[in-house]
């Protein structure tokens, strides 16, 4: 694995507009980034990643019967008890789910550490799946790669295959909330890729939705049968509408039993479960004492590094702010972020129904990975 | 032995890609083929199967009560739609035609007209009349026009007119329609606003992750 600098292509700026990135720059600072890629050997590809997250996708699948029966491990994972029935009854009927990402700490050598799951509402998935393919393509026929040069990147082959094959309820619904263009962006590559796949496709904004008598209901007032909803569950289950999360007889993409792993909670009952697993990190429930050197904690549910404090081995302090301080904590062993030319990289692990699926990469100026942070192509060459 | 790719055989793009080839609905829409009645037996009497009449008729009578126009009070219905010509509607849920039990129609409910005729969209013709060779290999042969209730107004009285009151026909039998105007919408109200309140509260630019 290393970091190898390269020439951004002439214009890419307007071709990554002229295919729907528009957000391939936050408040003026590059998002996307092509100065330089990642290049890693097919074995370290293979072995240090692709194997533990299937491996891994299994682990947190077996952890799920454990929690659902569970009212300890429901509620250390602040589920809102009305909504424990409807959890085991999606994860009994076996919903079926699309995809998830897990966030890995990993330098070329030795095993690959879990740093969390994202099981519910994971981005990064157009930069992943199509901007960063067409990279390579794009390099591959300028010469600017070796031939042969590889990526670990089947996301939207197995995502189209995903959607033929769930028999999903027609018309599908997608839904993201107004304001955000980069939440919008994914949703877009999703619809586009369910359209390939047949499936006859319509968005709603999130905050669109109607309800009719405990039924999820279109724009025009009709029932609707089945949503994507790029919105995290724990919010849901916690607004006006959440009652009618148990009353609507909606197909949920991702299901609801999905919000068991998309929790931070989910790490120490991992580490309970299978502790000393090469891919796991020490982690447990938060106690409230003082935070150690060497360790971070973060809340049971945020996302893009908010409210994430940690103590490096010697002492330092690296904090983010953020809107999530409302829910409880865990606390994890650091597994810092290995750094390439001062930058530190993470590796983003992505899962379509229960296949590895490919690798998007983030760098950051610090430990704490954010929305913020620059996403980088990547290739496979030996 | 052919190598094996760890990427996406392709990974193309229709719909984010702007196409000067996409077809937009509405736009040079085709005009598909429906019958309209007073009631089953005139649709029986136009050479259409009777049981095909009487699923359509009932259908149609089902939607009814979900569709219709609804009215504050029985004096605004009537200004519209006649004297003796308008009826209580009943609280609704949206996907079903039982009115909820405990909220009686009665207590201050809504008015709506009464259904005069009906619109039979996936009747298979075959009874001579035009036009169902062609229904059998036409793109569009799925009809896409459901069957509904039909509505007649005070000062027109021969007019066949949906809930949404369009003008479809001035006598029963056949009549040529563009689908998307005809598509019955449920007349309840919905609320709306349930969800996205987190994601106004914490102001992110993003609600992944």
């Amino acid at each position: 694995m290393k970091r190898v600098n390269s020439s951004p292509r002439p214009g890419w700026k307007a071709f990554a507009e002229s295919v729907g990135f528009n957000f391939h720059t936050f408040d003026g600072e590059p998002y996307w980034d092509e100065s330089a890629y990642y290049q890693f050997s097919l074995a370290q590809i293979e072995q240090d990643l692709e194997d533990p997250t299937v491996q891994l996708h299994q682990m947190a699948l077996d952890l799920v019967d454990d929690i659902v029966s569970s009212e300890e491990k429901l509620t250390q994972l602040a589920i809102p008890e009305p909504f424990w029935d409807a959890v085991l009854a999606s994860w009994r009927a076996k919903e079926p789910h699309l995809y998830g990402r897990m966030d890995f700490s990993y330098n070329g050598k030795g095993p690959a550490k879990l740093l969390e799951l994202n099981y519910d509402t994971p981005t990064s998935l157009y930069e992943t799946g199509f901007f960063q393919w067409v990279w390579l393509e794009d390099m591959l026929m300028r010469g600017a790669l070796p031939q042969g040069a590889d990526q670990f990147n089947s996301l939207q082959d197995k995502l189209q295959q995903a959607f033929s094959e769930l028999n999903l309820p027609q018309p599908f619904y997608f839904a993201s909330v107004t304001e955000s263009i980069e939440d919008k962006g994914t949703i877009d590559y999703l619809m586009d890729i369910a359209l390939q796949a047949g499936v006859n496709c319509r968005y709603i904004e999130l905050e669109q939705l109607g309800e009719i008598d405990g039924q999820l209901v279109d724009l025009d007032g009709f029932p609707i049968q089945g949503l994507f909803k790029l919105y995290p569950w724990e919010f849901m289950l916690r607004e006006d509408f959440a009652s009618t999360i148990l009353t609507s007889q909606t197909r949920f993409i991702e299901p609801l039993w999905k919000c068991l792993l998309s929790n931070k909670g989910i790490l120490p009952l991992l580490w309970q479960k299978y502790q000393g697993h090469p891919n796991l990190l020490p982690a447990f429930f938060d106690d409230a004492s003082s935070l150690q050197n060497g360790w971070l904690r973060k809340p049971l549910l945020s996302r893009e590094g908010a409210n994430i404090e940690l103590l490096t081995a010697d002492g330092k302090l690296v904090k983010q702010d953020g809107p999530y301080n409302d829910s409880g904590y865990i606390r994890q062993q650091l597994a810092p972020l290995p750094q390439f030319d001062n930058n530190y990289t993470l590796i983003g692990s992505w899962v379509v129904g229960d296949s590895a699926a490919g690798i998007g990469i983030r760098e950051d100026n610090s430990l704490i990975t954010k929305d913020s942070s620059r996403f980088f192509p990547h290739i496979i060459l030996d | 032995m052919s190598k094996t790719f760890k990427r996406s055989k392709t990974a193309r793009l229709i719909m984010m890609v702007p196409a000067a080839s996409l077809v937009l609905a509405g736009c040079g829409e085709k005009p598909v083929e429906v019958q309209v009645f007073n009631t089953p037996d005139e649709c029986a009497a136009y050479y259409n199967p009777p049981a095909e009449c009487q699923a359509a008729f009932a259908e149609a009578k089902a939607l009814h009560p979900q569709v219709a126009p609804r009215y504050a009070n029985r004096q605004e219905c009537e200004t519209d739609f006649g004297a003796g010509q308008c009826e209580s509607a009943p609280v609704l849920a949206a996907n079903s035609t039982e009115p909820v039990p405990q909220q009686s129609q009665a207590s201050g409910g809504f008015f709506m007209p009464m259904m005069m005729g009906f619109m039979a969209g996936q009747m298979l013709n075959r009874g001579g009349m035009a036009g169902a060779p062609q229904q059998q290999t036409a793109s569009a042969n799925r009809s896409t026009v459901p069957n509904q209730p039909l509505y007649k107004s005070r000062d027109d009285r021969s007019t066949f007119r949906t809930a949404t009151n369009t003008a479809v026909a001035s006598q029963p039998g056949l009549a040529s329609i563009k689908p998307s105007a005809v598509q019955p919408k449920p007349a309840a109200m919905a609320r709306r606003g349930g969800f996205g309140a987190q994601a106004a509260a914490r102001s992110s630019t993003s609600y992944g992750g």
